[in-house]
């Protein structure tokens, strides 16, 4: 136990000073940083246009109105662009492992997957996680939520962040078996991700929604959480997204462990 | 055209060609998004309308959707970024061919790879979804014309992008504000119809409407046909205006160039 305790302190470490070390040296690219900022900005702003022009034709969308689909949105983007903040050197592992660089990560004492994730920081994250806020903000406010609902909600996103997070590690790791640079499998994640959960999955057929729930439990990061705040799920749902997150995170490190078994160098 | 731009056409055409993923990428892509938007369309609409599109006109728009985004996006736009971000730009320099138009040869070439992707998946869309037919056999010439100009302006706006590099020796956050504007701006993310009035307004002002909106209104006779003879002028003198622009800017920003060593 107390060995535990000790490598997983160690392990918080390693991931510390290994993203402190990317974040200083982001202030020495100010101007790099303002890009990637504003185009994080850029990308959730049409997300937010695109749900303003909509409702500006409509009134209700699959029984959901204009600011639940803001929390949705704001959901989405907080959760998502969280995993470019803290874990986005994760879209590195095909790089590294045709370029044989995960072999130097091998040999360091300390835990593979923390160097990788924390290897980069995604600065689009900055933008992106502003106008998620502001979704959030507004959604809030205009859903009529209480300050009392700030702690769930913050729980909520914290599941969300983790189930995005191992869900990107998955989707990373298939490299380790499919031998390529391009992450694949994880581009086609976040597109599935981009293109069908900015809307409530009640307007999709049963399987879609069955699928994106419990197969790939992309619901619990965005979807089920504000169905849990605007009150349209039973409270017992709240033990939901912790569970999908200890499950997929189990998984991920699970699977990636795998990977680095069937990783044999990319030899020289 | 020259036989030089031929020959760097045919490149990239093989080498994009020659690669699984291109084609994968093309029809997941562009697929699960013309999925998304059938269920998403056909529940606001049902049997109604919305913004003058009832539910088989807007599952002809949201096909011709995935045509021209498909499209749009195929291009190699890293490919040209990195050889400003490399210092590859210099060595073209030395060659006696024109960088802009050697360029576009090539990114050209390579959206023509994703032609065959795009020709399948239209046709599964068309008979699995059985959208609005066109207006007219003229509309769909026209419908044609305006797609063909998709070509040389997703070029000059990739390569009018690209040239911020010189600037910011980065490509990626300028890829992605290009992204955005273009699949809000051109009706891809929504029709522009939808739009209140002075957000419409800006959308005809800028170049990114003719990508979605200007092929899918002719297609489906929204507008006559002196009003689709209109756009494709206006889409094509886009694309000389970009061009000609971008040749502006690569003429100051060349100047950035800086080579070591020897």
């Amino acid at each position: 136990m107390a060995a535990e305790a000790i490598s997983i302190r160690h392990a918080a470490g390693v991931y510390r000073r290994s993203i402190g070390a990317y974040l200083r040296s982001m202030a020495e690219y100010p101007a790099d940083f303002w890009v990637m900022a504003v185009s994080g900005i850029f990308w959730q702003a049409t997300l937010f246009g695109f749900i303003g022009v909509l409702f500006g034709n409509i009134t209700t969308l699959g029984g959901w109105g204009y600011h639940e689909m803001l929390l949705l949105a704001g959901f989405l983007s907080v959760t998502g662009s969280s995993t470019a903040l803290l874990w986005d050197g994760i879209w590195d592992v095909g790089k590294l492992i045709v370029e044989g660089d995960l072999d130097y990560r091998l040999t360091r004492p300390a835990p593979v997957l923390i160097q990788v994730g924390s290897k980069h920081v995604g600065m689009q994250a900055f933008g992106e996680m502003t106008m998620g806020t502001l979704m959030i903000v507004i959604g809030w406010t205009g859903a009529g939520l209480g300050l009392a609902q700030i702690p769930v909600a913050l729980l909520l996103l914290l599941c969300g962040f983790v189930i995005q997070g191992a869900l990107l590690t998955l989707a990373n790791t298939a490299n380790f078996w499919m031998k390529g640079r391009m992450p694949v499998v994880a581009f086609m994640l976040i597109e599935l991700q981009l293109e069908s959960m900015r809307f409530p999955l009640t307007v999709f057929p049963i399987a879609v929604r069955i699928g994106l729930t419990f197969v790939l439990p992309l619901a619990f990061a965005s979807f089920v959480p504000v169905q849990i705040l605007i009150g349209e799920l039973d409270p017992l749902w709240l033990l939901a997204p912790p569970a999908a997150a200890a499950l997929t995170g189990w998984i991920a490190a699970l699977v990636f462990r795998l990977g680095l078994r069937a990783y044999d160098s990319a030899g020289h | 055209m020259a036989r030089v731009d031929v020959a760097f056409a045919t490149i990239t055409f093989k080498r994009k060609i020659a690669y699984k993923t291109t084609w994968l990428f093309s029809i997941v892509f562009g697929g699960v998004s013309l999925l998304v938007g059938l269920a998403v369309w056909s529940h606001l609409i049902g049997d109604g309308e919305m913004g003058g599109y009832d539910w088989p006109a807007m599952k002809a728009y949201l096909i011709i959707g995935f045509v021209t985004s498909t499209l749009a996006w195929a291009g190699s736009d890293w490919e040209m970024a990195n050889r400003i971000l490399d210092g590859h730009v210099a060595i073209d320099l030395t060659k006696p061919i024109d960088f802009q138009r050697a360029r576009a040869a090539e990114y050209i070439g390579g959206m023509v790879a994703s032609v065959p992707a795009v020709v399948l998946g239209t046709l599964i869309a068309f008979l699995a979804f059985q959208p609005a037919p066109p207006a007219s056999v003229l509309a769909v010439a026209l419908t044609l014309c305006s797609v063909l100009l998709i070509f040389p302006l997703a070029f000059g706006l990739a390569f009018l992008c690209v040239l911020f590099c010189f600037v910011t020796q980065r490509f990626l956050g300028i890829q992605w504000a290009r992204d955005s504007l273009l699949s809000f701006f051109s009706g891809m993310m929504i029709p522009i119809a939808l739009m209140p009035g002075w957000l419409e307004t800006i959308a005809w002002a800028l170049p990114f409407v003719h990508f979605t909106t200007t092929p899918a209104s002719i297609y489906l006779g929204r507008v006559d046909t002196a009003g689709a003879l209109g756009l494709i002028a206006a889409q094509a003198a886009w694309a000389v205006g970009i061009w000609i622009l971008a040749r502006l800017v690569w003429g100051r920003l060349v100047k950035k160039v800086t080579i070591h060593g020897g």
